[in-house]
């Protein structure tokens, strides 16, 4: 606007000094804002994604701080080195990103394409990482809801009646999870056991993993299963006892999952029942964890959404030559990027190290 | 096309810098500037590696800086609220860097202003207004919430057990 002012005003007093131009008004294009279409809408586009990345954040914070209890990150199986590479692995991928831009400017083409590529691949290895951190939660039964997750908020009599269930269904656990998977899919789809009979479905052949493995001679055990077998035995009287105190629950949480100890030096994977006998998967107790498992996978899945938009982005990028004429294209992408780097510097330590 | 546009009224200048500087700037945009990206008022040929480097290696010591709170070594192990203080000084100052640096609005003219200042104060407002609701909800529950709701004696409980289950083990 003031440009188009000024150069009107321009025009008209030239116009005193010089009848030949007068009536000859130069107008030149001025944008609202002095920057690209492409790069502006980027920029509305990630003002959004403050606020939506602020609401999740703040909410984190507000539900995590308004808890009575939350869990510190050992007892959830974070381990905090593997947080600190995955920030480490993202700001290498911004600075890789900046490289390209800077390349692709210079009209380094196959440089930028390079650069362009180690993004990628770092981008990659982030979401791995991520991947295998999610694989070590599942492992601990803790999901973000029920029916796969496991995790019980406090040691009392709903936590043992849960355990106790889970041993009754160890007691005639199917041979084949497959054959166990289709009975199931049977008797959703004629309605009941008793229809899926008549169509001549059988129920699986089931057997008792806890008979099973108290007939197993000691040699066939390790020493660790031994220990484990014996702790198994100890749960499933405690859980008997008509007259349990909060104190027994407690300890039964204790043998399925112990929490472990906080600092670098302890023990991560602390054994439990659940880890010697994987197949066990027995409801564990972890204070606050369904509400951190919750924000957890929120927070992070989100951001891992955002990564994978980027990497898409990054592979469409990487079919073009990478010329002064893509540096828009790039600097766009790159300013996305940049932003996905931003939310972690806030997640990490939030997440990990709080 | 833009580009001869911001330059006929002349140089953007930025809050705190001086005509002459301004001056310099768009002397440097026009040498080191290019043609056809020209989206840039006054930026361009701005970065070089040294600078980014130099950003990358601040990035990654305040990344080992909170990460140190972690460490046994960190003095105020017994009051977290400093270690809390701490981290989110370091995460404001890294996100800082990237946002100036890589993202290159140190280097951008007065518009990243009006993008940015109006959704960072929603952001921060947004916050704020969870508070009440979503913070303080435990304040007043229902008896039956309160029974299935975990507590501090929870954990001491827990604790306990695995003190006397670790007491046990040589026996």
């Amino acid at each position: 606007m003031t440009a188009s002012a000024a150069s009107l005003s321009h025009g008209h007093d030239h116009g005193h000094g010089d009848d030949h131009a007068h009536g000859h008004i130069t107008l030149q294009y001025q944008p609202g804002l002095p920057l690209t279409r492409g790069k502006l809408i980027m920029w509305l586009f990630l003002s959004t994604e403050i606020m939506f990345f602020a609401a999740l954040l703040g909410s984190y914070v507000v539900l995590r701080f308004g808890a009575p209890i939350w869990p510190k990150p050992h007892h959830v199986h974070l381990s905090e080195p593997i947080g600190a590479f995955n920030t480490f692995v993202l700001i290498c991928s911004s600075v890789t990103v900046v490289l390209a831009l800077e390349a692709a400017r210079a009209n380094k083409t196959s440089l930028a394409k390079l650069w362009m590529v180690l993004t990628f691949v770092l981008g990659a290895v982030f979401l791995g990482v991520k991947g295998y951190e999610y694989a070590a939660k599942f492992d601990h039964g803790i999901y973000p809801a029920a029916p796969r997750g496991r995790i019980y908020e406090r040691p009392d009599l709903y936590y043992g009646s849960a355990v106790r269930a889970r041993l009754d269904e160890l007691r005639r656990e199917p041979v084949s999870s497959w054959s166990a998977a289709r009975y199931r899919m049977a008797v959703w789809q004629h309605g009941s056991p008793q229809a899926a009979a008549l169509a001549g479905w059988k129920e699986p052949e089931t057997v008792d993993r806890l008979k099973q493995l108290d007939e197993t001679p000691e040699a066939e055990l390790s020493a660790e299963q031994q220990a484990g077998r014996r702790h198994l035995q100890q749960v499933q009287k405690l859980l008997a006892s008509p007259d349990q105190q909060a104190i027994d629950m407690a300890i039964v949480a204790d043998q399925v999952m112990p929490l472990p100890g906080e600092g670098p030096g302890a023990h991560h994977g602390a054994h439990g029942l659940n880890d010697i006998f994987p197949w066990l998967k027995l409801p564990a107790v972890i204070p606050g964890g369904n509400m951190w498992a919750s924000t957890y996978f929120l927070l992070t899945g989100f951001h891992a959404v955002h990564v994978i938009v980027g990497l898409i982005v990054f592979a469409i990028l990487l079919t073009y030559r990478l010329g002064a004429k893509q540096a828009g294209m790039i600097e766009n992408a790159g300013l996305y990027w940049h932003f996905v780097d931003l939310v972690w510097i806030f997640l990490f330590p939030l997440l990990y190290l709080f | 096309m833009s580009d001869h546009g911001t330059h006929s009224h002349g140089p953007v200048t930025r809050p705190g810098e001086s005509a002459d500087e301004a001056l310099e700037h768009a002397a440097h945009a026009e040498h080191g500037g290019h043609g056809d990206h020209g989206d840039h008022g006054g930026h361009g040929g701005h970065g070089g590696l040294g600078k980014y480097l130099l950003v990358f290696l601040a990035l990654c010591g305040l990344t080992t800086m909170s990460f140190f709170t972690y460490s046994p070594a960190w003095p105020w192990r017994d009051q977290p609220q400093v270690g809390w203080a701490f981290m989110m000084a370091v995460s404001c100052t890294k996100a800082m860097l990237v946002i100036l640096f890589f993202m290159h609005v140190w280097w951008e003219a007065n518009w990243k202003y009006v993008l940015t200042i109006p959704a960072a104060m929603m952001a921060l407002f947004l916050g704020i207004m969870l508070v009440p609701d979503v913070g303080m909800r435990n304040r007043m529950v229902s008896q039956e919430r309160a029974l299935h709701m975990a507590r501090g004696s929870d954990l001491r409980l827990l604790e306990e057990a695995s003190a006397n289950a670790a007491d046990a083990q040589p026996h």
